[in-house]
């Protein structure tokens, strides 16, 4: 699965560990997700889109 | 948000060098007849007080890789830090009252249940980690390590075991099962901390 978290993230000014804390999770967990090495459940990637403003859809797609 | 990386505390290797080297320089005196068991016991409370700094800097390490470190993660370390140095005085107070005070069989129970209760608590701890660790990606890496530590398990105790019904190998004690499996993680973990290597705690 693609994401664009990274450049979510970079239009906000937001460091890995300023979105980790967001969330409730590791800054490892951001980076993870972050580098496609990990794909969130679905109760995380919702949790993501809610901190961007963002429906799923605009943040995560199909490789 | 910034962590401090330097100092012996966020050095694990160094750690783990002492503890090997200590129980390595200990086993030689040992070996060579220069010590007795009881030198050998008292000696082992060195490697044992440098678990406490070793896993002291694996906290350390942990906080400077994920930002923080969970409730959950606080007490998989603490937990797997009194288990680990229950272990090791357990198991040496049973052997050396096993091997010097000839106890009766009532006693041999209650010293063969030093080391193991330990043990038993070890993977309570590592169980009860998974469950309540909130992270979902480090649940999923510590699911991972212990599913690697498992395969070592089966494929050493299999192949161990087929060549030992051969009479090719000499006969191995069942408690080796635990330290490969705890090996096993570790090198999964390892395995996965390489693959996934994160920058430093400053990186946007």
């Amino acid at each position: 699965m693609k994401n664009r978290l990274k450049v979510l993230r970079a239009e906000r000014n937001w460091s890995q560990q300023a979105l980790a804390d967001e969330l409730g999770v590791s800054r490892q967990s951001v980076n993870a997700i972050e580098t496609g090495r990990y794909d969130p459940s679905l109760p995380l990637a919702f949790q993501i889109a809610e901190v961007f403003g963002m429906a799923i859809e605009e943040i995560f797609s199909r490789d | 948000m910034s962590t401090t990386t330097s100092g012996l505390g966020a050095r694990p290797g160094l750690w783990v060098g002492l503890i090997l080297g200590t129980c390595g320089l200990i086993f030689g005196l040992k070996a060579s007849g220069a010590i007795n068991d009881t030198t050998t016991l008292l000696l082992a409370i060195v490697p044992t007080a440098l678990l406490f700094a070793l896993f002291r800097s694996l906290a350390n390490q942990r906080e400077n890789r994920c930002g923080s470190t969970s409730q959950a993660g606080k007490r998989y370390i603490f937990g797997i830090m009194a288990t680990s140095i229950a272990y090791v005085l357990g198991l040496g107070v049973a052997m050396w009252v096993f091997r010097n005070l000839d106890p009766s069989v009532e006693l041999t129970w209650l010293l063969a249940m030093l080391p193991i209760a330990p043990i038993l608590a070890m993977i309570f701890v590592m169980g009860r980690y998974i469950v309540e660790e909130q992270d979902e990606y480090l649940r999923h890496r510590a699911i991972m390590a212990s599913l690697i530590g498992l395969g070592f398990v089966l494929a050493i105790g299999s192949f161990w075991g087929f060549l030992e019904t051969f009479e090719l190998v000499p006969h191995v004690p069942g408690w080796w099962a635990v330290p490969i499996w705890a090996m096993g993680m570790g090198l999964g973990q390892a395995w996965q901390s390489m693959r996934h290597k994160v920058g430093p705690v400053d990186e946007e």
